[in-house]
């Protein structure tokens, strides 16, 4: 049981990354319907910068901030010079402009910091034991911080009026443009969201996970399979997706095989699309002719 | 939730086909072309050796090799247009598979390669088999989980050598020859590019290829004459591997050693920057894209330690990245689409010397022309044969039956309890106000749309909730109110993805062209002479987007009867067509109809409507108000209420309104 708990808690930690991840995904997707797979670099940019940062003398929460606010500015630019100028997306172009933004970060990481890979400070250092089950302190501040963006991105989404009229150019894109909405307003807003969260995301994961080069292409695998469940279109199906997959992973590492860690996203998402495409936690869509 | 980018949203888009329009037709022009370049490979392969240093003959030799797997990625993107982004996966299994079969089973090399590509061949059945159903970015995000896991288990598996891989892979040999150097190893590699090059080729050009270059543009369009999308971006998806199979058992060769390197992510984005820059409109794009990427790769793993010192590892991936954007933003035809545009400066330089023009060839009526007076009066006589099908049902026989249909969006009803039946030898005519819900019982009849609820039956089949393909195996098929048109073919490609269904030449016939000749030549006479029925002779070449809508409306009509439908639904076939042509239309269903063919028609023109129908079925708000001949609808109160809003007793209005073509608007 303790073991359970034990493998649980470490899951739902690395869930909460996953979440922070599967958000920008969904950010961007509802509003023009690309799949960003630069998400993942987004994450890996953050934890590295902040590692430099560190290393450079800069204390932990400057440091942090110059992370999020280099994460937003590429993400900003990457919308601005290479998805807004395209007319006619198509999901191959998409795919395709995405992945070259991602590749050229990756190597552009990997010739400013190297191939190895490094962690983080951990927030706070040291263990907690609760009942025989060990938790690092760092845990903590993942589940924490994780709450409260995700509680942000809810409260954005939700309660301001910039965050609905992005929901409006999801749902309805041509009444939000009669309404006076723009589609490259809403766009860059929500290349913005997905920096941020994926930036928040990689310091959050630096500490535990270490961070090198080419993290990005699992981390933003895996907060896609997360989008996934929640059918790309939900933000709460996302958050939900991000802490079952880190669940299920954990369990499976922990129970059957430390190998089959990687393999569980993919099975998830094998399973998951072929059982329900409209995702496990998310809405049905209709296509219409 | 799309894009608002053209007027005709499509599922699984491909880049767009710039400046290519005539990509389809089969004439000599292009067959010429793939000769001169296929010459042109075998000169340039030949004197290489002798023109550039061994390391260039190397870097050609890795550039060959990637070119294969290319192609077949090339296929899968053009042609299905999926995105796969772990390409890398099969061509590992392949290297892997001969690896192991020529150093631990002392297998000959050519054996070893036919049994990876079969291997490699079952793995894309499993991976496509689920994941082809759904949307491109699930399949290329899916894809890209396959590389990860291909790589990871490459790993972690002793037998394959873990992290170091399998070495000591010996050149292959045959008839005592060894090929062992760069240039030996070209002589073994160049026959194989050809023969790649031309199966790629063909198969663009065969039945398949101009199916999915249907589905490209219109995926519902496609279904609805019989072309199962899926199944055949299946066998797309197993024929790409196959070349991503071959392409590693060669890397496997030359290389001497295979490790989990050759399943990484970078090896996948390698092999798609080549498809991309080479150009997705042709498959020559693979091979001039390998040179190229192969080229750009050893100029920057130069270059850039150079700039940056101490930089080491795949930083020519930067170069990559920069390369996919810019290419896709600024020239998404790639460089195809670059000597296109050298191609077409050069004829337009050349033009004005000639001064003869390919449209002048046939005579007829200019494309302007085509007045209340200017069509000839005599095309289709009174007398002229009914269209009949041989070996059709007989006149009274039940096709359709709808029972029951229903369909709500969320709170609202669209379609409420529908029940009908249509008969060979009938037009009935569905009509009702706008949003009375007849599209939408034409895509649940038509496979577009599943119905909440009630069955379809055609000819003896039930079909509701499944795929239009389904429905239009039945032999029935439909045209659409929002033009599905194949935009990226001309009027006679167009009609001729409707001969899907009554043609039957696969992938492999299709490859080898010879054996689907005939058919492919009947499949077009057969394409040119609908075109000619429903009048449109003088457009057959030309591009159907560029005709005017009503005119697209009749490549859409002509597209349905070229699959031979004993039920045919038409949605608002006469919108845009001028009076003589919609007289000519009429006279075309009347001659449908004589022939055997049951007719339901959509159409807001209730003067025709009312004089072609043998019954009328009424739809208001989803509802079936009523069904009788045109006599009985036209005095019908219900009916009139429903038109016009009016009370019942005020007959006066409603017979004079009703008299009136699209009084109903």
């Amino acid at each position: 049981m303790t073991d359970f708990l034990q493998l649980t808690f470490a899951g739902v930690s690395v869930g909460a990354v996953y979440a922070l991840i599967a958000i920008g995904f969904v950010a961007i997707f509802t509003v023009s319907e690309v799949i960003n797979l630069a998400q993942g670099e987004f994450a890996a940019l953050g934890g590295l910068v902040a590692i430099s940062s560190v290393a450079s003398g800069l204390p932990l929460v400057p440091a942090l901030v110059v992370a999020l606010v280099s994460v937003a500015i590429v993400s900003v630019l990457m919308e601005r010079l290479v998805i807004a100028p395209v007319r006619r997306m198509t999901t191959l172009t998409s795919i395709v402009l995405t992945l070259g933004v991602s590749t050229a970060l990756k190597a552009a990481l990997l010739l400013f910091y190297g191939p190895n890979a490094e962690g983080l400070t951990a927030f706070s250092a040291g263990f907690i034991d609760i009942g025989g089950v060990t938790i690092r302190a760092h845990e903590l501040w993942i589940l924490g911080v994780a709450a409260v963006v995700c509680a942000a991105v809810y409260w954005f989404y939700e309660k301001t009026t910039t965050g609905k009229s992005l929901r409006a150019c999801a749902e309805q894109p041509v009444a939000a443009r009669l309404v006076g909405i723009s589609l490259g307003r809403a766009s860059l807003i929500s290349f913005l969201v997905a920096g941020v969260t994926g930036a928040i995301a990689g310091v959050l994961a630096s500490p535990v996970t270490f961070t090198a080069w080419d993290s990005g292409l699992t981390l933003g695998l895996k907060g896609f399979v997360a989008a996934t469940l929640g059918g790309l279109v939900s933000m709460r199906g996302a958050i939900l997706g991000g802490v079952v997959l880190g669940v299920l992973e954990s369990l499976t590492a922990g129970y059957i095989d430390t190998g089959l860690r990687d393999a569980v996203a993919f099975l998830l998402l094998i399973v998951v699309l072929v059982l329900r495409p409209g995702g496990v936690f998310g809405r049905h869509a209709e296509a219409r002719v | 939730m799309a894009l608002p980018a053209g007027p005709l949203p499509t599922r699984g888009g491909v880049l767009p086909s710039t400046g290519a329009p005539a990509r389809r037709v089969t004439g000599w022009r292009s067959r010429r072309g793939d000769l001169i370049g296929i010459l042109v490979l075998i000169g340039f392969l030949a004197l290489l050796p002798f023109a550039v240093s061994g390391f260039w003959v190397n870097v050609t030799v890795y550039a060959l090799i990637y070119s294969i797997a290319a192609i077949g990625l090339t296929l899968l993107m053009g042609l299905a247009g999926q995105v796969s982004l772990g390409h890398a996966g099969f061509f590992a299994i392949g290297a892997y598979t001969q690896a192991v079969l020529v150093t631990k089973y002392e297998t000959g090399s050519l054996v070893a390669s036919v049994v990876a590509v079969a291997l490699t061949m079952t793995a894309a059945v499993l991976v496509g088999l689920p994941l082809l159903r759904l949307r491109g970015h699930y399949f290329a995000l899916a894809t890209l989980g396959f590389g990860i896991i291909v790589s990871v288990a490459a790993t972690e598996s002793d037998f394959l050598g873990a992290t170091s891989g399998i070495f000591g892979i010996e050149k292959p040999a045959f008839n005592g020859r060894t090929y062992d150097s760069a240039g030996e190893y070209l002589l073994l590699l160049a026959p194989v590019v050809v023969i790649g090059l031309l199966l790629a080729r063909n198969v663009v050009q065969s039945r398949i290829g101009r199916a999915l270059g249907a589905v490209n543009d219109s995926e519902v369009a496609a279904e609805s004459l019989g072309v199962d999308a899926y199944r055949l971006r299946l066998q797309v998806l197993v024929l790409s591997a196959a070349y991503a199979s071959v392409a590693g058992s060669a890397f496997a060769h030359w290389l001497a050693v295979v490790n989990p390197n050759s399943a990484n992510f970078p090896l996948s984005v390698k092999f798609l920057l080549i498809s991309v820059l080479g150009g997705l409109g042709t498959i020559w794009g693979a091979v001039v894209g390998a040179l190229a990427v192969e080229g750009l790769d050893e100029g920057l793993s130069r270059l850039i330690p150079n700039i940056v010192p101490g930089a080491s590892g795949e930083v020519e991936l930067i170069g990559f990245g920069i390369a996919l954007t810019v290419v896709v933003i600024f020239m998404p035809g790639g460089i195809h689409q670059a000597w296109l545009a050298v191609l077409a400066l050069g004829r337009r330089l050349r033009r004005p010397a000639r001064g003869d023009r390919p449209e002048a060839q046939r005579p007829g009526v200019p494309g302007k022309n085509r007045g209340e007076g200017a069509e000839p009066a005599t095309s289709v006589a009174v007398e002229e044969p009914s269209l009949a099908r041989e070996d059709g049902p007989a006149a009274g026989t039940v096709l359709l039956e709808v029972g029951g249909l229903t369909r709500r969006f969320g709170g609202v009803v669209a379609v409420d309890d529908l029940s009908f039946t249509v008969a060979a030898g009938e037009i009935l005519a569905l009509i009702g106000p706008n949003g009375a819900g007849k599209t939408t019982v034409f895509n649940m009849v038509s496979g577009a749309l599943a119905p909440t609820a009630g069955t379809v039956t055609v000819s003896g089949r039930r079909v509701e909730g499944r795929k239009p393909h389904v429905f239009a195996r039945a032999r029935a098929t439909r045209t659409f109110q929002n033009l599905q048109i194949f935009s990226s073919m001309t009027v006679l490609g167009n009609v001729m993805v409707g001969r899907h269904l009554r043609s039957s030449a696969g992938l492999l016939r299709g490859a080898l062209v010879v054996p689907a000749l005939a058919e492919e030549q009947a499949i077009e006479s057969s394409a040119r002479r609908l075109v000619e029925l429903v009048g449109l002779g003088e457009d057959v070449d030309r591009l159907a987007a560029d005709l005017p809508f009503g005119r697209q409306r009749l490549v859409e009509v002509a597209r349905a009867l070229a699959s031979e439908p004993d039920l045919l639904l038409l949605d608002e076939p006469m919108a845009g067509l001028s009076g003589s042509e919609r007289r000519e239309l009429a006279r075309l269903l009347q001659r449908l109809r004589a022939g055997g063919m049951g007719v339901v028609l959509v159409e807001h023109d209730i003067d025709a409507v009312l004089a072609l129908a043998d019954r009328v079925a009424v739809l208001d708000d989803g509802v079936l108000i009523a069904l009788g001949t045109p006599k009985e609808i036209r005095n019908d109160p219900a009916v009139i209420a429903a038109y016009l809003g009016v009370e019942e007793d005020d007959e006066e209005a409603t017979e004079l309104t009703l008299t009136e073509p699209g009084a109903e608007g």
